[in-house]
């Protein structure tokens, strides 16, 4: 079954389209990473899927449902991040208390002994949390409730490395144990890849790229070597990344459509083919320019 | 307590992008089978038994075993689990002879090229190292 299911999505904001014609389909339990630049549209996309804000057009279904002001839909998601708003009357156990009626599949266990590890005061209140400790609490919330669709949009805002690295931990531990559906956006693709089986790549409102993550690592390779060589080699494959070192090195990525034995002549080039990280890949793919930053000081 | 897993992990899993990580799942369980940590017949390391080891999500851990079945170093019971194949060892030797030595191999010719020394030249330089080897 699907978990998400979203045709020609747009959303509009003061004419701007945040989300233009969005087509694509999450399966049910999987771990998704959803990717992007600052301001691409990530946060609209999870709200509406989440049922917070309602799109402009095109359709979209969560657990077969149309997310927007549907009870189904909201007890079935929860959509975390670091402005969740609670009660500020309520004290923190009481929080969890209220999380418990609200949501079916909440697990009190789980939510007090996260509670206690990360070492939280049962009558403090949410108000006065500073910011990693505010991402922690909605994070400890975010797994108790065991949501069928679970979503973190930036979990990891202001929380340290330690309990950033507790936090993957403790989510992919539930995970195996009770299989759901969770996206999570970040800007911190080298840490969260290793937990993600699906990438979806956002850029100018549209889905650039929708694949599993093993084969993102393969999808580019990065060719460095003398420049007549490398633009020989990279002529009619997409170019993704250029950069000039030096007098006369190139280095360019491309799409790795390259046969082996291609490969082995491409070395005896004299040209070094170069593995592409996972999160280099997302960065060069979502840049405007060719060749990032450099272009700006370049020809002045 | 604070125990990271995730640090012990690193120091096995490169993340600088040279493999995916369900290669390197995969060499790692070669090696684990190398080291007769698991004989002929015994039952690998599940999914979920990967995954929570190395803090991966569980497909790709999958993915890494099912390397291994396509190599016939491991088969497949169904219902029970992965296993080791009578013959893995020899797989696995025979894999890193054809893959390793070979990619030296191409190195070694091709910066022999670089150097322009000829190839009578090379054949008596890995005589002269044969040699070199065989008083030890």
């Amino acid at each position: 079954m699907n978990a998400i299911e979203c045709t020609s999505l747009t959303k509009t904001y003061l004419r701007k389209k945040v989300l233009n014609e969005i087509s694509f389909t999450i399966e049910e339990n999987k771990i998704i990473g959803l990717i992007g630049r600052n301001g691409v549209g990530k946060t609209t996309l999870l709200k509406v899927i989440a049922g917070f804000i309602k799109e402009t057009s095109g359709e979209l279904k969560v657990f077969g449902n149309h997310p927007f002001n549907n009870l189904h839909a909201s007890v079935n998601t929860i959509f975390v991040d670091d402005q969740m708003s609670f009660p500020p009357a309520l004290q923190l156990h009481e929080l969890l208390e209220a999380a418990q009626a609200f949501y079916p599949n909440w697990d009190m266990e789980l939510a007090q002994r996260l509670f206690n590890y990360f070492g939280f005061e049962p009558k403090h209140y949410h108000n006065t949390l500073s910011k990693g400790r505010t991402s922690t609490f909605n994070m400890i919330v975010g797994l108790s409730s065991r949501c069928p669709l679970t979503i973190f949009d930036e979990p990891t805002t202001g929380m340290d490395e330690a309990v950033r690295h507790d936090f993957y931990r403790a989510l992919l531990k539930d995970y195996i144990a009770h299989p759901r559906t969770i996206v999570i956006s970040s800007h911190h693709l080298n840490e969260v890849e290793d937990l993600l089986e699906d990438v979806l790549l956002l850029k100018n409102g549209k889905v650039k790229l929708h694949m599993p993550i093993s084969e993102l690592k393969e999808w580019a390779v990065g060719l460095k070597g003398s420049s007549a060589l490398v633009r020989q080699w990279a002529e009619g494959r997409e170019m993704i990344y250029q950069q000039y070192i030096g007098q006369d090195t190139m280095l360019a990525v491309v799409r790795n459509d390259f046969t082996d034995e291609e490969i082995q002549r491409v070395r005896r080039d004299q040209i070094e083919v170069l593995p592409v990280r996972a999160s280099d890949l997302c960065v060069y793919l979502t840049n405007d320019t060719k060749g990032g930053i450099d272009d700006v000081f370049s020809d002045r | 307590m604070h125990y990271d897993t995730r640090e012990e992990a690193a120091t096995i899993f490169n993340h600088d992008g040279t493999k995916p990580i369900y290669m390197q799942i995969a060499e790692w369980l070669e090696t684990e089978i190398l080291n007769d940590h698991f004989k002929s017949d015994e039952k690998v390391y599940s999914q979920y038994q990967l995954a929570e080891m190395f803090t991966i999500n569980p497909a790709t851990a999958a993915k890494g075993l099912n390397l291994l079945a396509d190599e016939k170093i491991l088969y497949k019971k169904r219902g029970l689990g992965m296993f080791v194949t009578a013959n893995a060892r020899e797989a696995i030797l025979m894999k890193r002879k054809s893959g390793t030595l070979k990619h030296l191999i191409q190195e070694l010719v091709l910066e022999a090229s670089r150097l322009q020394v000829s190839e009578g030249e090379l054949i008596e330089m890995i005589k002269a190292a044969r040699n070199e080897e065989g008083k030890e």
